[in-house]
């Protein structure tokens, strides 16, 4: 296929929210919306729904169990050693750093889950849809095999709702 | 939207809260013929519990305040109306002068020339000092609560951001006074029980509990007022927003009681971990693990999911339990260091059914007096449409 995309560009949010109202209105299926700046309607409208917070809980399960039982192992099963007149389970005083481990566990870990879910890595060269896009514009973005049957009346929604600029690529 | 609504305290609710008081009082005079010094106790418990309360809704007011925080304006006025309760509080506590003996070790006779540590104490812990710090605590309190209450009532009248401008500085003027007053009193009434024994985290556990609890109940008498027909704003993201306040409490909570327990558990110091190892013996230790779990352990659990965190039904027996949580706290603060045996029973749901009656008492009928809305906030519109 020649062209993959389909982007309208906006000016302001105004009338990307008009026109992205008018297209869910009217069933069109929109592949991503970029805007300089998150907009509450758009992040609804998409119905996309973070799983990130249940990523993190897990992960901070994960994480206290896997450090008190470490604990556990090296205080009292692989290295038994009384100081200061404590058990050897001295568990109130692992707390403290179970929490700080966790929190660092949980923070590393989301910023790797997300990473991956978005597909980035370091040294990754950017994808840009629109140069706009990365600057004051608002971006629609419809796949071409999605829009291919009625792409005259797309064009006429679209410019109905003062968009700036339609490119396919 | 009619901003001009006022609440109507219903006659039968009146009535239950008349009644409940009775039983208060009648709890009250049978304790105190049986066994005074027990219901000293429960009498100071009570007293310290709800003037926790107002000091914690007094708290969130000035925070509201001073953060410009648009979402709670319509319901400032209930905060505004627990601090009604102070000035009763502020008698109790001046009558709690006849009690100190039964309930202050360091009050006895002659106590100071057989016990070294007592006789350091004594020029700061002495009965006229005490009485003086009691009587300008709450004079201070009472006066800048009224003050404040004050200028939102004109507010209503006169309208413009003059007295919303003025509200924020007194706001700050008094929470430097509830920060250098508060944990004095905390100090005073609860940890004075112990008087061999300090923390320093002592008076900040207590603060921080009050303001939970505080928080707490706000968010309680707003959900119970939207169910027979006021606040008909109040949306998700409002619930969402009281939650947050409870969620975010219970872990400061958990994270000074615990810094509490852990320094002195590791400390391992004998003056210090008679406290713990007091409330550790096996009459108390149910409530210590209760007490962490109820305050701590359930909110953290239950609010912290997005869609629980929002619904009524969920909150309203969330936050029962905490008012039963922050008792427990109390008990476990009060009750070792005076009664000596943990003995729940009439005495003390008599005495705690008899506050409730008269803090929903004076917390209604102040709120009944003004308008229930600040109509002329200059938040007002956007704590109405607050949607997140």
């Amino acid at each position: 296929m020649k062209n993959k995309y389909l982007l309208g560009v906006f000016g302001d949010e105004e009338h990307l929210l008009d026109a992205f109202e008018d297209l869910k209105a009217n069933s069109y299926k929109i592949e991503e919306v970029y805007s300089p700046y998150p907009i509450h309607e758009i992040l609804t409208g998409m119905g996309h729904k973070t799983r990130m917070t249940h990523a993190a809980f897990a992960l901070g399960v994960v994480a206290v169990l896997g450090l008190l039982g470490f604990m556990y192992y090296a205080a009292v099963i692989s290295w038994p050693l009384i100081y200061g007149g404590k058990p050897f389970n001295a568990f109130p005083s692992f707390i403290v750093v179970t929490l700080v481990a966790t929190i660092l566990i949980v923070t590393l870990g989301t910023l790797f889950f997300f990473s991956a879910r978005a597909k980035i890595f370091p040294g990754k060269k950017a994808e840009i849809i629109h140069e706009g896009a990365t600057d004051d514009k608002f971006v629609i973005v419809f796949n071409a095999s999605d829009i291919k049957d009625n792409k005259d009346e797309l064009y006429r929604l679209l410019k109905r709702h003062g968009v700036e600029d339609i490119v396919e690529k | 939207m009619n901003l001009d609504v006022k609440y109507v305290f219903p006659s039968k609710l009146k009535m239950l809260c008349i009644a409940l008081m009775v039983v208060g009082v009648i709890t009250f005079v049978a304790g105190f013929l049986i066994n005074p010094d027990k219901t000293w106790a429960n009498y100071l418990l009570n007293n310290f519990y709800f003037v926790s309360l107002s000091i914690g809704a007094l708290f969130f007011l000035l925070i509201q305040y001073i953060a410009n925080a648009g979402w709670s304006a319509v319901f400032k006025r209930v905060p505004h109306a627990m601090g009604a309760y102070l000035p009763i509080a502020a008698v109790f506590f001046i009558l709690l002068y006849f009690g100190m003996h039964s309930i202050y070790h360091w009050t006895h006779e002659g106590i100071a020339e057989t016990d070294k540590i007592i006789a350091w104490k004594l020029p700061y812990l002495n009965i006229p000092f005490m009485m003086i710090r009691i009587v300008m605590f709450f004079a201070l309190w009472i006066l800048l609560s009224r003050y404040l209450k004050k200028l939102t009532l004109k507010e209503d009248l006169q309208g413009g951001t003059g007295f919303f401008e003025k509200s924020v500085y007194y706001s700050r003027v008094t929470i430097f006074v509830l920060a250098l007053t508060f944990p004095f009193f905390v100090v005073d009434m609860i940890m004075s029980i112990d008087v061999h024994w300090f923390s320093t985290l002592f008076a900040l556990k207590n603060f921080i509990a009050a303001f939970f609890h505080g928080s707490a109940i706000i968010a309680l008498i707003v959900i119970l007022l939207n169910k027979v027909g006021y606040f008909p704003m109040l949306n998700n993201s409002h619930l969402h927003d009281f939650s947050r306040y409870m969620f975010m409490l219970c872990i400061v909570w958990g994270y000074f009681w615990f810094a509490q327990f852990m320094l002195i558990w590791y400390g391992n110091i004998p003056e210090e971990t008679a406290y713990f190892v007091h409330r550790w013996e096996s009459d108390w230790k149910t409530l210590f693990f209760v007490d962490l779990f109820i305050n701590w352990f359930l909110p953290f659990i239950i609010l912290m999911p997005r869609k629980t965190s929002r619904s009524k039904p969920v909150l309203i027996p969330m936050i029962i339990i905490l008012i039963i949580g922050q008792y427990i706290d109390l008990y476990l603060q009060i009750m070792p260091g005076t009664v000596h045996e943990n003995s729940f029973g009439w005495l003390e749901i008599g005495t705690f059914a008899g506050y409730t009656g008269l803090f929903a008492f004076m917390v209604l009928n102040a709120l009944s007096k003004m308008n229930l809305y600040p109509k002329n906030h200059p938040y007002i519109e956007e704590s109405i449409h607050h949607h997140f």
